[in-house]
């Protein structure tokens, strides 16, 4: 596994070069000629950010990129713009209105709910597009920001509902037992989608309940309560994050318990599976496979482009975003024949499943979000992450559900 | 034997020199700079409140205060209750009062009252603080500013816990940010020249002396502390209408240490020494971020590595402090340079 260390380091030097060269093309924008789109990153390109919002960037330059090799959009040329975050919020704001000042028709902002929204909210007071670059809360769009924001991501609570159908479905779960890391609003709008679908389901029925904090040192009190539950379950839906959660993992699987967990998005890519030796039985769902196994084979491509560009293969499905972000958008500004924000943002409320490479997108009035999404479905045998199955729930979580 | 000038007739000229720069600083990007810039000088007024607000406790009485960036969450805070549109608070703050779940009151009143929340928690909690001295007095801030951050950050119903709190108004402009400046300096100038102002830098110069004087150490104290409270809070009001958004954690440790090392680097003391200290922070930060950013010559453009801005600003102030461990302005304020000659003639038979 020393490999994979030295893929790391390697990754994060290209990545730096990368950024290096994107600073570079930054300062052409400035003088960039008036035909020219600017599409403007406020993200963390410092601080702990960084770790979330550059990988989804490298994948909007590779969009970029191949948007301009086939002739840009409007025949102009997609330039990006980039103002560093720090990953603090005043400094948001701020980044907002320099990647507007460089004349901005996108902004870009972080990952994250609460740290993208100060550069979104600016770009809403100056009537500009916003796209959260993987934020899964259903704050990150209208309802926290504003009717020209929007999110490249899938919410939260599709991946806890595509769980609960997928495991009654092809596991046959009955009996679940959901334990809740309430450390962040991600967490609990996993579960929040599980705790909504799960009961319409036929015959299930939830035997137990706890939560936890992230870092707590040990969850010995809510496994005891795991073991003694009544009827005995026959999955755990974990909603957690990195990193308590794999902590939690080992001491569920140390414990001896066996049944399948189930979890989100968030633990997807295969760096964290050295603490949890022989990890089997653990299901997430993914928006595309990092592990080479994809389905379409045009994922697997893009995987291999972009460790050519950037030295290593993606770390998690995470990337994946900031692609569908460029694409959605540039094809939206294609067909609304201007960059002009009321027009744009009304093409892509005008998609319904629009194909992506990563899954059908939607957007309405209503919703700039995903609230009904394809994953694929990723099992983890023997320390071995692959894509078993692919599944879309049923119907879209209601507005209800998410606001809680 | 002829009558010394008055206080306010000796030294009027320091809080006029303090504005007069905040202002220059103010028209000049309001005439050349970007918008980018004029948020950093919205920001930077801001924090001049803020410091000001906090050296009004801090330099008269002598009491390292850990606790005050507290009392503008309070007022960020209150602000957000007052201000936010009934329809958002309806989803996110379910737990308020009916009065304010129901109701979008004015932004003048609305500051007024968050900032007299402030004060009110301050007048409460003070005379059990007041009573420490020193280092001990110092940690009880510091326990006061944790217990605020602990309760906005889990009393979810009212404060939305750790996550954000958007649809503030946003208000805080170049101009009124200069203002709340101005206001803040007169107010603790004026504070400063004050009886109890006097009263309280006698007792924190000597105690023992300032007691036997008649001096009620722990009055006098409570005054300041109150009184500063309501500028910070003023502080946390001009933040919540600058950035639209409140959360406890930008009301905690980051804020708290740029504040006290702007306070430190200017001169503890110093009512010129806050302000000088905040200018001087505030234009380094915004160097080094330019530098981040990149700076083209001829070419080429040089630029320094992300983050290092973060490092730089430590290094500045370890090396201001080695030098200067009083601060810039040590216990000397911004005057004329007559008067200051006469002040220090004055002072020194004392020593």
């Amino acid at each position: 596994m020393i490999d994979k260390e030295r893929e790391t380091t390697m990754h994060h030097r290209t990545s730096a070069a990368i950024l290096g060269a994107a600073a570079l093309l930054a300062t052409t924008a400035l003088s960039a000629q008036a035909e020219d789109i600017v599409i403007g990153f406020a993200t963390g390109q410092s601080g702990f950010m960084q770790a979330y919002d550059q990988p989804a960037t490298e994948a909007a330059l590779i969009r970029i990129e191949e948007i301009n090799e086939a002739g840009g959009v409007l025949g102009r040329q997609l330039v990006p713009f980039f103002s560093d975050t720090k990953s603090d919020r005043a400094e948001g704001a701020k980044a907002g209105l320099e990647v507007i000042e460089a004349g901005a028709d996108l902004v870009v902002v972080s990952c994250d709910y609460d740290f993208g929204a100060p550069a979104a909210l600016m770009a809403e007071a100056n009537g500009k597009v916003s796209f959260f670059l993987c934020a899964e809360s259903v704050r990150a769009g209208i309802q926290g920001v504003g009717p020209h924001s929007f999110s490249a991501s899938v919410l939260g609570a599709v991946q806890g509902a595509t769980m609960a159908e997928w495991a009654h479905e092809n596991l046959d779960a009955r009996n679940f037992y959901v334990l809740l890391d309430t450390w962040t609003e991600y967490n609990k709008g996993i579960c929040d989608g599980f705790d909504w679908r799960a009961p319409m389901l036929d015959g299930v029925e939830i035997v137990g309940r706890d939560t936890f904090v992230n870092d707590d040192a040990s969850i010995a009190a809510q496994i005891t309560r795991i073991t003694n539950a009544d009827p005995e379950p026959d999955a755990i839906m974990l909603c957690s994050m990195m990193p308590g959660v794999v902590s939690a993992i080992r001491q569920i699987r140390n414990a001896g318990i066996e049944i399948p967990i189930l979890n989100g998005s968030g633990v997807d890519g295969s760096y964290w599976m050295d603490a949890v030796p022989e990890l089997s039985e653990f299901y997430i769902p993914v928006q595309g496979s990092i592990y080479g196994d994809d389905p379409d084979p045009a994922v697997e491509e893009f995987n291999q482009r972009y460790e050519a560009k950037f030295g290593a293969r993606p770390s998690s499905q995470y990337t994946y975003p900031g692609y569908v972000m460029i694409d959605v958008w540039a094809k939206a500004v294609e067909r609304a024949g201007t960059t002009d924000a009321a027009a744009v943002v009304a093409e892509l409320e005008k998609m319904d499943g629009e194909p992506t490479l990563f899954g059908p997108r939607t957007f309405t009035s209503e919703l700039h979000h995903q609230n009904q999404a394809r994953y694929h479905i990723v099992k983890v045998t023997d320390g071995q992450p692959a894509v078993v199955d692919s599944w879309t729930i049923s119907e879209p979580v209601p507005m209800e559900a998410l606001l809680q | 034997m002829t009558e010394a000038p008055s206080v306010l007739a000796r030294t009027f000229w320091t809080p006029l020199f303090l504005t007069m720069l905040l202002a220059a600083i103010a028209v000049l990007v309001w005439s050349f700079g970007s918008g980018t810039l004029q948020r950093t000088v919205v920001e930077m007024l801001i924090r001049v409140v803020l410091v000001v607000g906090i050296w009004i406790f801090v330099g008269n009485s002598g009491i390292i205060s850990f606790g005050h960036v507290g009392f503008m969450c309070l007022g960020a805070y209150a602000a957000a209750w007052f201000t936010i549109p009934p329809m958002l608070k309806q989803i996110t703050l379910r737990g308020l009062p009916d009065i304010l779940l129901t109701n979008q009151f004015p932004f003048w009143p609305s500051a007024f009252a968050a900032a007299v929340l402030a004060a009110v928690f301050a007048l409460l909690i003070g005379p059990i603080l007041m009573r420490l001295a020193g280092i001990a007095a110092s940690i009880a801030t510091f326990a006061m500013l944790a217990v605020i951050n602990t309760v906005y950050a889990n009393w979810s119903s009212v404060t939305g816990g750790t996550s954000s709190i958007v649809g503030i108004p946003i208000r805080t402009d170049l101009w009124l940010a200069l203002a709340a400046a101005a206001g803040a300096i007169v107010v603790a100038y004026a504070y400063a020249i004050s009886r109890s102002g006097l009263a309280l830098r006698a007792a924190r110069d000597d105690a023992i002396a300032a007691q036997a004087s008649g001096v009620h150490i722990e009055r006098e104290r409570l005054v300041a502390f109150v009184l500063s409270a309501f500028v910070c809070g003023i502080a946390g009001v001009l933040y919540a209408h600058f950035l639209g958004i409140v959360t406890p954690d930008a009301f905690f440790l980051g804020t708290t240490f740029i504040a006290l090392s702007m306070l430190v680097v200017g001169g503890m003391y110093s009512l010129s020494g806050a302000v000088v200290g905040v200018v001087l922070i505030s234009t380094i930060i915004q160097l080094l971020r330019w530098l981040e950013r990149g700076v083209s010559v001829g070419d080429t453009t040089l630029a320094i590595p992300s983050g290092s801005q973060e490092i730089a600003i430590g290094i500045v102030m370890i090396v201001i402090l080695v030098y200067r461990p009083a601060g810039l302005m040590g216990t000397a304020e911004l005057t004329l340079p007559g008067q200051a000659r006469a002040k220090s003639a004055r002072a020194q038979p004392a020593e």
